[in-house]
């Protein structure tokens, strides 16, 4: 029984049905079998035979797989547009990060800092953690989202293609955005040289994630990627 | 007895139909609405009772059921109700079923006069 549930949780994760629409057709099956359960046993059926008959009427693994597959709307938007959610997705959500940054860099100069003509002094007190969290959201931004574009790909079971490219754009966008304090107050985001040694790592480390969930399926076969 | 339909294409459409029609007498759970479609149609319409949730989450997705968690006697149940744009498709499904019916009807009667479909 666990394994039915389990090899069709697999099956419709891997043809890109969305994971929130098999988590609750998962649940609901669960709850519908403990039904029929019921009804079988009140019939007269033993346990065992119950759940057997329960299974039967609650249907085959194809039948069960088909019926969800066959509707396209509940596909994951991974699986129907990959271009927007891994390339579109991932720069705009990098965008944003550098938003948030350059947001916490230019009030964090405003608030600490009244007056300095740069915001790269030496701080103390509050500015050190404050500035540090920009800091942190600056150059951690296309890791962040390159993790992000891997959970997505791990649990929609997404081929390699679409996460690697938009890990790729986003840690070539991320290495060559530097930040550009010009007059007091003023912040913005300018496009610099990129060094491909600093570019190669990481990319290495925006995916690993990804690259360690794909080894550990194939390692464990527990986690199928055949046509997914 | 009479025998089971179950060839999908000839019932495209009809799982839709009749859950939009228990809908809209009450508020169900799948368990529910798959023992309703049994005992009211004779058991003549069946299929694995697992395929009504897909059925059901295309239905929410077009907007006409809405779902809501609740408990009952302890069980966690996902209740399904007719939203007013599932009132429409109701109307619209079960028009267009009646007259398709009726002209297979006045067919298999001979009727040379059957509505078009």
């Amino acid at each position: 029984m666990q394994r039915l549930f389990e090899e069709l949780r697999e099956r419709l994760l891997r043809v890109g049905v969305a994971p929130r629409h098999v988590r609750r057709y998962m649940a609901e099956l669960n709850d519908h079998l403990a039904d029929l359960t019921v009804e079988e046993e009140r019939k007269g059926l033993s346990r065992k035979d119950a759940e057997a008959s329960a299974l039967a009427r609650l249907g085959e693994l194809e039948e069960l797989a088909g019926a969800m597959i066959e509707r396209r709307e509940l596909q994951a938007w991974s699986r129907r547009v990959p271009w927007a959610v891994f390339g579109l997705g991932g720069l705009a959500s990098l965008s944003v990060t550098y938003g948030i940054a350059c947001l916490i860099l230019w009030s964090g100069w405003r608030i600490f800092l009244p007056g300095s003509p740069t915001p790269f002094v030496r701080l103390e007190g509050l500015a050190i953690p404050y500035f540090g969290m920009g800091r942190l959201i600056y150059y951690g931004a296309p890791v962040f989202v390159g993790w992000a574009l891997c959970v997505i790909a791990g649990r929609q079971r997404v081929r390699a293609v679409w996460p690697m490219v938009g890990i790729v754009l986003a840690c070539v966008v991320g290495a060559m955005a530097q930040v550009r304090v010009g007059a007091v107050g003023s912040i913005g985001l300018a496009i610099a040289p990129v060094s491909v040694t600093y570019l190669a790592g990481l990319i290495v480390v925006a995916a690993l994630p990804y690259l360690v969930w794909r080894v550990f399926a194939i390692v464990t076969g527990g986690v199928s990627l055949k046509g997914a | 007895m009479m025998g089971r339909v179950s060839n999908p294409s000839f019932l495209n459409g009809v799982p839709e139909l009749l859950v939009l029609r228990l809908l809209d007498e009450q508020e169900m759970y799948g368990y529910e609405i798959v023992q309703a479609i049994r005992s009211r149609t004779g058991e003549v319409i069946t299929a694995g009772e697992g395929v009504v949730y897909p059925v059901l989450h295309g239905l929410e997705r077009e907007g006409a059921v809405r779902s809501k968690r609740r408990t009952v006697s302890g069980r966690s149940r996902v209740y399904y109700s007719l939203t007013p744009a599932g009132m429409r498709r109701l109307e619209e499904m079960s028009g267009a079923w009646t007259r398709v019916t009726n002209a297979i009807q006045g067919m298999l009667k001979g009727d040379r006069n059957a509505e078009a479909i």
